[in-house]
């Protein structure tokens, strides 16, 4: 005979990854399931690169290595423009927790260098990454950005291979993973291709609107597999101590798909 | 000058070319593996030491052999510059082709990326048409050039651009009063890219061996003289101690040989 299942019995919660983004890991509840894939999509200048840089800090932080690839700015750059803000510490990147590494030189080293890539070229840079989180004890990874790859595949079913291999392998690894996905500001496009939203664990999206002549960034959650959020849209500050959050305006509140 | 130089150092050959030839022209040398023609394109050089810079591209050979065989003929190679285009194109490419089929076979590791951590330009832009156009765009005088061999070029490049190399090469020897000596075996390349370059060229040379090889005879034919048909001839050959020498078929006692 079956044990009687109580009825108070709580459903199974997943481990959290908490981005330390003050505001965003509130929306989450707690912080973004760990193993998650997330699409940080959103134009140019609307903060999506801090966002995940601040995320890779604050893990670090925590004491979760990470991993930042970095597909069209050159570390050393990036790292400078880092500097500015106060929640930055060279000390992570100099004792190891957190990783930069130039995409493009992996591609150079695995003679990545047709003009569009295969699907064996593909299957390389995933078994790259997935030896690289090994080899380093990676918990947090963001790949800035998605896009950058994708635009050297082109065709959707190998863009969709693609993610779904580096999406299952980070996950098995329990990695986290950050994909920045660039596009056009139009209402309603969450990615250049439009399939990379649909593999993905959750997106969050970042955008500029106007309020009283301003131009102001916001955010909003639009989906994340294994928690509820809230979907609505809140405004952002990027500030010398990070990414600063309040509402813009009063939401709903949607149950993770 | 080094139109006063003999050309290829055979006194029943060079006279009969040098007043014909204009002072800046393009030549193809052509034979088998095994003609004999690295040691004429060799001979070649070697006569034009000491009257202009001589500059020897090698694609298959290392520049110690190069100079060895100078030695081997009693050639000083003094004042010969020998650019060793196999060892670039080893260093530039075959050694990266190498390295990435490590890589993807066996993988690469965090320390791999750390140690080089750019991407080095220089390796992705090196092509061997470019490498000798901008030598001989630094020219500013008479020369002698060869290039052994122009199979080489054919095997990594498109055949256009191996044209495109011999033109360009062919204008600045005639524009410098160059001479210019390209190597290149018979039908293994197009019959396009053959009769392009041999219509480009002002001298046609070809080398032959006996068939089966017999012996160091060899048959010297001059195929093609730029509007001197009569010029056209054949010799016999023979490997010497002091290079390629020619004989009258008839001579009971050509001359001497090595070994």
């Amino acid at each position: 005979m079956d044990a009687p299942v109580p009825e108070t019995a709580a459903p199974p919660t997943r481990d959290r990854c908490a981005t330390g983004i003050q505001g965003l890991d509130d929306i989450l509840g707690g912080g973004i399931p760990r193993g998650n894939m997330i699409l940080v999509s959103g134009s140019v200048g609307t903060g999506k690169t801090t966002l995940t840089l601040e995320f890779l800090v604050r893990g670090a932080e925590r004491g979760e290595k990470s991993l930042f690839l970095s597909v069209t700015e050159a570390s050393d750059k990036l790292i400078q423009n880092l500097s500015t803000f106060e929640f930055f510490r060279t000390d992570l990147v100099t004792s190891g927790s957190l990783v930069f590494v130039d995409v493009p030189v992996i591609y150079d080293r695995l003679g990545l260098d047709r003009e569009e890539m295969t699907a064996e070229d593909l299957d390389l840079l995933v078994l790259t990454i997935q030896g690289l989180v090994t080899e380093l004890g990676v918990k947090r990874v963001v790949l800035d950005s998605l896009t950058s790859v994708c635009y050297r595949i082109r065709k959707e079913e190998r863009i969709r291979d693609f993610m779904l291999k580096l999406s299952q392998t980070l996950s098995a690894l329990d990695c986290t993973t950050l994909l920045v996905s660039e596009v056009a500001q139009s209402p309603g496009r969450l990615s250049l291709y439009g399939v990379e939203e649909a593999i993905v664990d959750g997106v969050i999206l970042l955008g500029n609107t106007r309020r009283q002549g301003d131009i102001i960034r916001v955010l909003q959650v639009i989906k994340m597999r294994g928690t509820s959020h809230s979907r609505a849209q809140y405004v952002i500050e990027l500030t010398p101590i990070g990414m600063l959050m309040a509402p813009h305006l009063k939401g709903g509140h949607q149950e993770g798909g | 000058m080094s139109g006063a130089r003999p050309i290829f150092d055979l006194p029943e050959v060079d006279p009969g070319l040098s007043g014909v030839l204009p002072s800046g022209w393009l030549g193809l040398l052509r034979g088998m593996s095994g003609s004999g023609v690295s040691l004429l394109a060799k001979q070649f050089a070697h006569a034009g030491l000491g009257a202009s810079p001589v500059h020897y591209y090698s694609t298959y050979e290392r520049t110690d052999d190069v100079e060895r065989a100078f030695r081997d003929f009693r050639w000083t190679p003094k004042g010969l510059e020998v650019i060793n285009l196999s060892d670039e194109y080893y260093e530039r490419i075959l050694r990266r082709d190498l390295e990435v089929s490590r890589a993807r076979e066996t993988g690469i590791s965090y320390r791999d990326l750390a140690d080089h951590p750019t991407v080095p330009l220089r390796r992705r832009t090196y092509n061997l048409a470019n490498r000798i156009l901008a030598d001989l765009a630094g020219m500013n005088g008479p020369f002698r050039l060869v290039l052994d061999s122009l199979d080489f070029f054919l095997e990594v490049l498109d055949p256009s651009e191996v044209l495109m190399l011999a033109r360009q090469t062919r204008h600045h020897a005639q524009n410098l009063g160059g001479q210019v000596l390209l190597v290149i075996q018979p039908d293994i390349h197009e019959r396009r890219t053959s009769g392009l370059l041999e219509d480009m060229a002002d001298l046609v040379v070809d080398l032959q061996g006996a068939e089966p090889p017999r012996d160091d005879r060899r048959t010297l034919l001059v195929r093609k003289v730029r509007n001197h048909p009569e010029r056209t001839q054949a010799h016999a050959a023979r490997v010497t101690e002091h290079g390629l020498a020619l004989f009258a078929p008839e001579d009971r006692d050509p001359p001497a040989t090595t070994g």
